[in-house]
């Protein structure tokens, strides 16, 4: 099933062109990986898809208005003066609350769900923010950099977690500069055109 | 809308520093001006409104100080964005968890040191009302400052929300003269109550504007 | 003109009964604080044009009224202080419209450090545009309220209407000032303009075109 198009994507900032005539789909239970240079326009990319930063030219088609995304951006959207426990009833209620706890075990963070999010390792709380989002029942998943600050072992369960949302028909769009073991489709923005 | 502010008021009452700071900042002032006047000198209750005033302007201004920054630093306002596409609800529920967690308060401690400074005892009610309604228009125009300021710091939010902020000062003075001469409370009561749910209801329209092109 | 205006006023112009020869600011001061409001209001104009209709002329023409605003705002302010100390004894006094002109003065200051204050200029245009907006209806508001307050400063001495409470003789230059100064306001205005739309545009085809 369609999800979006993306159709002629310009997008320039201050007059300086990041991409120029971009166009691709978005399937459900499908993957695509972004690559590119550090400042080639993944994260804005990503952001226009999600309907945050609008470009300069071009279309976004959404073939479904109840579309159910999760996003994980440059920032965690956690907040470090509440413990993961709290930072998660915050965002869960009911069930979906009881699942986001069983994450906490997944990623082994049970032992520090008590503390201050602040006290947590940047990997830690980087995998809180995972949580935030694969907890989540959703559609489509568009991750910023989720591998950054996983050791290797984490990064291999995030590997399969991904998998698994894509069998379980999700769409992921993520942007990396480590290929993720997953099988998606590859768009490169190439290096940062000068 | 009531998720909102079970949200909101559970992070602010996580936030220490960020409500008590206010009050403290609030009683520090009151009780440090009449400290550091000679007080046999001057009639302080014909004046001490005025500090009431100043240091209810300026707590408002320390409360709301960051009040959608770490929203914004941390992401959450765009995962907010996506969720609902705008910002109206939350900056409503926002306002008016921090009016009764921050503002109630101050204007209790407002009215309470009136009332120990030589203002009538009955009309604690009405000084307590007063700074209410004023609390609530100075956060939403505090609010709006630090909209616009979202990650640039205080000054910013000074300059545009300070002129904004001065008639509500005027209104507040003139509000309490009619107290102490018993005249006319009940007009300028209704006329800052009329004004505070209008600037209510538009305030956070234009503030959820302006927090969508910052995320932009 | 505004030579004209000025050299009329301060060198042919009676004296004043009352306040002897220090009213001749008046030359300077009058226009100014007219033109501090003016500019606001056209700000006000452009800032809707740019909110409704994105016309991005309109915000760069807020972008360069807004220093001279604020320029010449001081100057009413300043002028007004050094009037006052002859005739009202004081340079400064907390009345109804002194205080309104140092919050417009604030105001283009919140306007110019607002826009200064980002890297991204379009993002940097609509918030500039949304203060300037709530500025506009903030003036009237404070007039108002200030007027609570008893007043020091005279009553506006023109009206359009109706006979004016300051002689021919006086009111010929002043006109004459006010007139002179929006025109020096408006060349200004188009100088500055200029340069800062080139500035923006400086990638666009049609500048690189005629460079």
């Amino acid at each position: 099933m369609k999800l979006f198009s993306v159709q002629n994507i310009t997008y320039s900032i201050n007059e300086n062109k990041l991409f120029h005539n971009l166009s691709f789909e978005i399937n459900s239970g499908e993957g695509l990986h972004i690559k590119g240079g550090n400042g080639s326009g993944k994260s804005t990319l990503l952001r226009i898809i999600l309907g945050i930063t609008s470009p300069s030219k071009g279309l976004i088609q959404s073939y479904d208005q109840d579309l159910k995304i999760s996003y994980l951006g440059h920032k965690n959207a956690i907040k470090n003066y509440l413990t993961p426990i709290e930072n998660l009833e915050l965002l869960f209620s009911g069930d979906d609350l009881n699942v986001a706890f069983e994450w906490l075990n997944k990623f082994g963070l049970s032992h520090v769900q008590d503390e201050l999010t602040a006290s947590l390792s940047f990997g830690q709380q980087k995998k809180l923010a995972l949580i935030r989002v694969l907890a989540q029942s959703s559609d489509l998943l568009i991750l910023d950099e989720p591998f950054v600050g996983l050791d290797q072992a984490t990064a291999d369960q995030l590997n399969s977690f991904l998998a698994q949302k894509i069998s379980q028909n999700a769409g992921l769009i993520l942007t990396s500069h480590i290929t993720p073991m997953i099988d998606c489709a590859v768009l490169d923005l190439g290096a940062k055109n000068a | 809308m009531l998720s909102f502010i079970k949200a909101e008021s559970f992070k602010l009452s996580k936030k220490l520093k960020s409500w008590l700071g206010p009050l403290l900042v609030m009683v520090l002032v009151l009780i440090a001006f009449p400290l550091s006047i000679d007080i046999s000198q001057y009639d302080l209750d014909k004046f001490y409104f005025s500090i009431i005033i100043v240091s209810l302007l300026m707590t408002a201004f320390v409360a709301t100080e960051g009040m959608f920054e770490e929203d914004f630093e941390d992401g959450s306002l765009e995962q907010e964005f996506l969720k609902e596409k705008d910002f109206y609800k939350l900056v409503i529920s926002k306002i008016f968890v921090y009016v009764c967690l921050i503002g109630i308060p101050i204007a209790f401690i407002g009215a309470l040191f009136s009332f120990a400074n030589g203002v009538a005892v009955d009309s604690f009610g009405k000084v307590f009302l007063l700074l209410i309604l004023s609390n609530l228009l100075l956060f939403n125009l505090f609010a709006f400052g630090n909209a616009l300021s979202i990650n640039k710091g205080a000054m910013l939010g000074v300059l545009s929300s300070l002129p904004l902020a001065l008639p509500v000062i005027i209104l507040l003075g003139r509000a309490i003269r009619s107290i102490q001469y018993e005249d006319g409370f009940f007009a300028v009561t209704t006329l800052m109550v009329g004004i505070g749910l209008m600037v209510s209801a538009i305030m956070p329209l234009i503030i959820s504007v302006a927090l969508k092109t910052h995320i932009d | 003109m505004l030579l004209l205006g000025w050299i009329w006023g301060l060198l042919f112009a009676p004296q004043d009964a009352v306040q002897g020869n220090s009213y001749r600011i008046i030359f300077l001061h009058v226009p100014s604080v007219i033109f501090a409001e003016l500019i606001y209001f056209f700000m006000a104009v452009c800032a809707l044009m740019h909110l409704v209709w994105r016309v991005k002329l309109a915000a760069y023409l807020i972008k360069s009224a807004a220093p001279i605003g604020a320029m010449i705002t001081f100057i009413g302010l300043f002028s007004g202080s050094i009037w006052g100390i002859p005739t009202w004894g004081t340079w400064w006094q907390w009345d109804a419209r002194i205080t309104s002109t140092l919050i417009l003065f604030i105001m283009y200051l919140g306007v110019l450090t607002l826009h200064g204050s980002f890297s991204n200029l379009e993002k940097a245009d609509r918030l500039m545009s949304i203060l300037v907006i709530i500025g506009v209806v903030n003036i009237p508001i404070i007039k108002k309220s200030v007027d609570w307050w008893s007043t020091l400063h005279q009553p506006a001495s023109i009206s359009v209407s109706g006979s004016s409470s300051i002689d021919p003789s006086m009111l010929y230059p002043l006109l004459i000032s006010i007139i002179g100064l929006g025109f020096t306001l408006i060349s200004l205005g188009i100088l500055s303009s200029r340069s800062y739309i080139l500035s923006r545009e400086k990638n666009k085809k049609w500048v690189l075109m005629h460079v």
